[in-house]
């Protein structure tokens, strides 16, 4: 149901959100930046003793994922910014993710030190060494209680496998793979091997001058470990079976709607380009986000999208401006709540728009602090596109377009959602009844 | 589609943004500039269209005023129907680009449909100052005016955009005007895959030697033309690629008048033929923009600087003999026109200054089809192995393509 959320918490970071992910529990969040950092959040047991308050997300572990790096052999500087971060389901007292860039994919470990073994008699007070001619017992050490620690390890560097932009990553249902996707090639890694990985998707063309379309997004079938789909910036969506052979380069299904002749106009290629693409968590539909809409597909029918929900069209008319000031690249993504019944996606003016695909009824949120006190509910808004302004609508000409919300999460079973704006994550919970 | 933004501006736009991802941090965005190319593609396609509408449009006048004048039209005119822009099928893959007619397309545009017409007078300005100088001696080489029909008619007619000149529509022979059967050369920066505003940049009749002209190549033509610098494989495969795409200044049983211009994008030498005179490097600065390469008569054009005499009778008789062959030796080239582009491309986005010398190169590059543009992509070590170093450089260069001549601008 969609309700008025009430804010938990507002975290400024110190730099801008490029990726914003929850682990397969919810009990993790992890964000990353463009300054190659990742920064975890934990969510609060529930004290007995505060049933009133949910567990809020507080701060957990802060690493460097990946820094800036220069390849000397093509003269090019590859950016830290953090593109993705994918959780590994948990399997023992450890978290894994898979964080990447544009080239190299890692995959951390996440643990906790809470006790620390004391009692070592080889060594004297200072830390020397002492002489083995003094030493006449050997003490077992004790483990004795310690301030929590959270250190995270780099346990596997996936590198120098992608030629073009790594765009996508994501964890295969099998838990024992992985696939990369760049603009024109999907890779599937096993975890444990870092030095080879399988290319299953090539759309390079022979002659580059031939390019019509690059990759733009790709993820694993929920449940079918075989089956992935990825997304063009032609607008189409490829499902792949690798049953099917080695290399999937045919598709299993295709899925594009025919353009409408009417829209027909400078931009159409751009803004027909898919930004994102999600299964659903049933794995029966996926969601394709464009620059002004976002699409529900059924798996079984390819011709056309089984919904389709307007963003903001009130920027159809404004394309020009959008594409001069570059804010028509935008890659907005999108999200399927826990029971995906409701879709999430993000806009400008830090905007962010929810739609019940069951009532079709649909709201626009706002992530700002001046309207966000902690238990405040959040006011719903709407842009006036002509006419008239009311007293709470914003024009569409006020917007701010440097103010855009491009990622946000929704955590997996509850309604608790994560906005990136910028440098500042909102979280958002229902509120307590 | 209502845009602020006229499909020059557009162009000019998206070129800059071309230009500076290149130097943006974390290398070439593929993505990004693939979707540029498109927003080109379109706005390029858009503006040709209405330029050949008005073109057309004149020359319908043209055609009646002649008419009026001059008794025996011997030249049956041909009228042919004025063509959406779509793209020959052969360009499946970028789509056909359904603009509509060329009524629609112009009803939809006005802010284009007045810059054309601003262009238009222009132009016309422009060709009366060539006038003058062409009837007093010194031709500055592509100043000369056109000789023959009248210059208001050559005006219309050399509003034509040198890299308009195109080959006629399913190879209909010409039957305009005396019409030098020049051809649009290899360089034609129009004729190729989509994403090339090099064509657009060409045009611009306010630069110093912009003397475009109609030039109409003759029936038979254009593969052969297009061959004719040995390499790049754009070019090559652009004339019959935009065949039956636009009408041909032909169609428009264009003036024999004024020039052609043409662009060598190998060699990046810029040739302008006008009533068989050859001229190359006539600016000023050095090197204009706007030569092109006529094959007035038998046999190939000759060198840099050589002038031939051309008779308008002999026109008619050859071009219908006439086949891409004759188009002859490239120019000699390895002239850069980069102080001529340099103005015109000004022209077009005033606050470029001092990127506009590699915008002109980006243009020739782009010229030549998207490669040009992923040049800077970290694939080249998956590029097709080097020719042989025994190879000269330049035809080395040629081979591999517009992507190579990327890297070497660069």
């Amino acid at each position: 149901k969609l309700r008025h959320h009430s804010i938990t918490t507002v975290t400024l970071l110190p730099d801008i959100i490029s990726t914003v992910e929850f682990n397969h529990t919810g009990e993790l969040l992890a964000t990353g930046d463009k300054g190659g950092r990742v920064v975890i959040f934990q969510r609060e047991q529930e004290s007995k003793n505060q049933i009133h308050r949910r567990g809020e997300y507080n701060v957990y572990s802060t690493f460097q994922s990946h820094e800036p790096e220069f390849d000397y052999l093509k003269s090019l500087e590859i950016e830290e910014k953090i593109n993705k971060i994918r959780w590994l389901p948990q399997q023992n007292a450890a978290y894994f993710l898979l964080s990447t860039n544009d080239k190299t994919v890692k995959l951390w470990k996440v643990s906790e030190r809470d006790k620390r073994p004391e009692g070592y008699n080889l060594k004297d007070e200072e830390g020397r060494l002492r002489d083995p001619a003094t030493i006449t017992t050997l003490r077992v050490p004790v483990l004795r209680p310690m301030d929590l620690m959270v250190e995270a390890t780099p346990r596997r560097v996936f590198a120098n496998a992608h030629t073009y932009h790594i765009n996508s990553i994501s964890v295969n249902s099998d838990y024992e793979t992985y696939m990369s996707a760049d603009d024109l090639r999907i890779n599937l890694w096993n975890f444990e091997i870092t030095n080879q990985s399988f290319n299953i998707v090539d759309i390079k063309p022979a002659n580059m001058e031939e390019l019509t379309e690059v990759i733009t997004a790709a993820e694993f079938h929920p449940h079918h470990c075989n089956t992935f789909v990825y997304s063009s910036s032609k607008g189409t969506i490829r499902l792949c079976d690798m049953r099917a052979s080695a290399l999937c380069d045919r598709h299993t299904k295709f899925f594009e709607e025919p353009e409408d002749p009417s829209n027909r106009s400078f931009f159409s290629e751009i803004i027909s380009s898919i930004s994102d693409v999600k299964f659903s968590h049933s794995g029966r539909y996926i969601m394709t986000r464009d620059y002004l809409t976002v699409k529900v597909w059924d798996l079984n029918m390819e011709n056309r999208p089984i919904e389709t929900y307007q963003v903001h069209d009130y920027l159809r008319s404004k394309l020009c401006s959008l594409y001069e000031n570059d804010c028509i690249f935008d890659k907005f993504e999108c999200v399927w709540n826990g029971s995906d019944s409701v879709i999430m996606t993000g806009s400008y003016n830090n905007f962010f728009r929810m739609f019940d695909r069951n009532t079709k009824r649909d709201v626009t949120l706002e992530a700002s602090r001046e309207n966000s006190k902690p238990r405040a509910i959040l006011k719903p808004r709407k842009v006036c596109v002509g006419g008239k302004r009311r007293k709470d609508e914003i024009s569409v000409d006020s917007l701010d377009f440097s103010k855009k919300i491009l990622h946000t999460a929704w955590h997996p079973s509850e309604n608790i959602i994560a906005v990136a704006a910028t440098n500042n994550l909102y979280i958002f919970q229902d509120k307590v009844n | 589609m209502e845009c602020a933004l006229d499909a020059q501006s557009l162009i000019s736009i998206s070129l800059r943004k071309i230009h500076s991802s290149r130097t943006q941090r974390g290398g070439i965005k593929l993505h990004k500039n693939l979707l540029v190319s498109y927003v080109l593609r379109n706005a390029r396609q858009l503006y040709l269209s209405e330029r050949y509408a008005e073109l057309y449009r004149r020359q319908q006048q043209q055609q009646q005023q002649q008419q009026q004048q001059q008794q025996p039209p011997h030249h049956q005119h041909q009228h042919l129907a004025y063509a959406a822009p779509g793209m020959p099928a052969s360009t499946a893959d970028f789509g056909p680009l359904q603009l509509g007619g060329g009524g629609d397309a112009e009803a939809r545009e006005p802010a284009a449909r007045h810059q054309l017409h601003q262009l238009h007078q222009l132009h016309q300005l422009h060709l009366q100052q060539q006038l003058h100088q062409h009837q007093h001696p010194a031709p500055r080489g592509c100043a000369a005016a056109a000789a023959g029909a009248p210059a208001g008619g050559a005006g219309a007619l050399s509003e034509l955009p040198g890299c308009a000149a195109l080959q006629p529509p399913h190879g209909a022979p010409h039957r305009g005007q005396p019409l030098e059967p020049l051809q649009p050369g290899p360089a034609l920066p129009l004729p190729l895959p989509p994403p090339a505003p090099a064509a657009l940049c060409l045009r611009d009749p306010r630069a110093s030697a912009a003397c475009s002209a109609p030039s109409a190549p003759p029936g038979a033509t254009p593969p052969a033309a297009a061959a004719s610098p040995p390499a790049s494989p754009a070019p090559a495969s652009s004339p019959g690629f935009y065949r039956g795409a636009y009408p041909a200044p032909s169609d428009f049983g264009v003036h024999c008048s004024s020039q052609t211009t043409v662009l060598d994008l190998d060699t990046h030498v810029v040739t302008t033929v006008e009533n068989g005179y050859l001229h190359q490097d006539c600016c000023a600065s050095a090197h204009c923009p706007c030569c092109g390469q006529g094959a007035p008569g038998p046999g190939p054009a000759s060198t840099t600087g050589c002038k031939r005499k051309y008779y308008p009778g002999q026109e008619e008789e050859d071009e219908d003999e006439e086949d891409a062959g004759d188009l002859g030796a490239e120019p000699p080239g390895g002239a850069p026109f980069a102080p001529c582009k340099r103005a015109r491309f000004e022209d077009f986005c005033p606050d470029s200054s001092p990127d506009a010398s590699n915008i002109s190169n980006l243009i020739s590059i782009f010229g030549s089809g998207f490669s040009g543009l992923v040049s800077r992509q970290p694939d080249s070590s998956e590029q097709p192995p080097p020719l042989n170093g025994q190879l000269c450089a330049k035809q080395a260069l040629a081979s591999l393509g517009a992507w190579t001549r990327a890297i070497v601008a660069f």
